[in-house]
């Protein structure tokens, strides 16, 4: 059984059509690279996944269970409020700025939607918090403030953040393109150590590398569409259509 | 320096009256701010297009001319509020009108980032509000809202149109009656050490909001 299904999303922006029919299938434990252009839809997929934008038509289903639908005369019909908070639940997301709460503690940003949403114990919560630290290498960081860390740490910490909330898929939205180079490699050593564990991620890169290295599947997208799928082996070593390569060829290049 | 001494009484029950007015205007001001300020960006629309008419309304007019109206004007129409009501009443309504601008501000230069991570965390609109949203309006808003609680210091003086005794009143009527300006710099040495102490305090508090960026 797919963990998550979406199918057929449409989304526009006023008279701007950003996805165009896109369709993922997810299975338990697979690593996804989504890569592609800037303003091909990226981002507004993952969001939609993650009910941060709400689609125009389509279908998304996580764990078996209809977050969105399609109504009979063919529009999204989403499920209650309460039916899409739990399903919900189960997606975890890293954004891009990381978005870590600054007037709380690097443990407070941990313990804080366990205790408000699951209605944790505090101690649990805590001990859980400081596991997670240990898991992203920043126990020694628990009482700092954000401001206080590199970029690299900060979103560590919002990694480590996603997953206190236990979630079973985890969305990256180019977790490291707000960093500098050289601190990259943390947080991508982190997502590698996630896969390991057979967590089920999506993750939007621009980062080749970790595409090829880690996600099981590679996806391409273009212009609101999935151009190209694959294995990293098909889609980024021995890409089939002509605009992969144009991409590939640009992104290879800058490097 | 007898002079001074004798003076006291009835000028510190001047400042009595003025403080009164200060604490009171604060005290229901501020929280009725903040939820005008919340309202003033509400998505349901008629509320916001009625928080934009109240405060359009009541930032546009000297809060002189609100004064007069709570009190002259409304006794027109047969609706006669004590004086101090009328005061009370001007003072707060205005008052809301700037706080909630200034919290509105606040609220919206926070980050959309915030709010989307504590969507996808599970936090529900009011907890995102009560503990992400606010506590950092608090900070952002300090430095506005420390000179607006000045503004309120000077502006109680207003209320002697209604005949109501004031500092700053009792001052001129001491003036008026012994001919020496003595009166009028106790006066302002009392406004003085109230907006010395605001300032203070709000230095204070902007240094407790200093450990996060
Ligand atoms: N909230 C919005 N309102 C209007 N247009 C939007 C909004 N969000 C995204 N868009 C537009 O939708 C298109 C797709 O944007 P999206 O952010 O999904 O692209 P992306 O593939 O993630 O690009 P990048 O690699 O630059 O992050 C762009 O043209 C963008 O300007
Ligand atoms: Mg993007």
């Amino acid at each position: 059984m797919y963990i998550l299904q979406a199918r057929d999303i449409h989304k526009k922006f006023d008279s701007l059509k950003v996805l165009k029919g896109v369709s993922l299938q997810v299975e338990k434990g697979e690593v996804i690279a989504i890569i592609g252009p800037s303003g091909s839809g990226k981002s507004t997929f993952l969001r939609c996944l993650n009910h941060l934008e709400t689609i125009d038509r389509g279908e998304i289903k996580i764990e078996g269970e209809f977050m969105v639908r399609n109504s009979p005369d063919g529009y999204a019909l989403y499920s209650t409020d309460k039916e899409i908070d739990q399903i919900r639940h189960k997606m975890g997301m890293v954004f891009q700025n990381f978005n870590l709460f600054p007037h709380k503690s690097v443990l407070k940003n941990l313990t804080m939607a366990p205790i408000l949403v699951k209605q944790a114990d505090k101690v649990e919560a805590e001990n859980k918090a400081w596991q997670l630290l240990e898991k992203v290498g920043l126990s020694d960081k628990a009482n700092n403030y954000p401001f206080e860390l590199s970029g690299g740490q900060q979103q560590r910490v919002a990694i480590a953040r996603a997953l206190s909330m236990e979630p079973d898929i985890m969305c990256f939205d180019e977790p490291t393109s707000a960093l500098d180079p050289e601190l990259t490699g943390e947080v991508l050593q982190v997502m590698k150590d996630l896969a390991l564990e057979h967590m089920t991620m999506i993750v939007v890169t621009h980062e080749i590398g970790f595409a090829r290295e880690v996600a099981n599947r590679v996806i391409f997208m273009d212009e609101g569409l999935i151009v190209e799928e694959g294995t990293a082996e098909q889609v980024i070593v021995n890409p089939y259509h002509e605009r992969t390569r144009a991409f590939l060829s640009k992104v290879l290049m800058a490097r | 320096m007898d002079y001074i001494l004798m003076l006291l009484p009835s000028m510190l029950k001047g400042l009595s009256v003025t403080l009164k007015l200060f604490f009171l205007t604060l005290m229901v001001a501020l929280p009725v701010g903040i939820l005008m300020g919340m309202a003033r960006i509400s998505k349901f629309k008629p509320l916001k297009w009625f928080m934009e008419f109240y405060v359009w309304l009541f930032r546009g007019t000297p809060l002189l001319l609100q004064l007069l109206f709570m009190y002259f004007g409304l006794m027109t129409i047969g609706i006669r509020l004590e004086r101090e009501i009328a005061a009370y009443l001007a003072f707060v309504l205005n008052y809301s009108a700037y706080l909630a601008e200034i919290f509105r501000a606040g609220i919206q230069s926070i980050d959309r980032g915030q709010y989307e991570a504590a969507d996808v965390l599970g936090l529900n609109r009011f907890q995102t509000m009560k503990n992400i949203v606010l506590p950092q309006v608090f900070k952002l808003v300090l430095p506005p809202m420390g000179n607006e609680v000045i503004n309120l210091v000077k502006d109680t003086a207003l209320i002697y149109v209604l005949a109501i005794s004031e500092l700053s009143r009792v001052a001129r009527t001491h003036v008026m009656r012994d001919d020496t300006f003595v009166p009028f710099i106790i006066a302002a040495i009392f406004y003085l050490f109230m907006t010395g102490t605001v300032q203070q305090f709000f230095k204070w508090l902007e240094s407790r909001f200093d450990y996060y960026r």
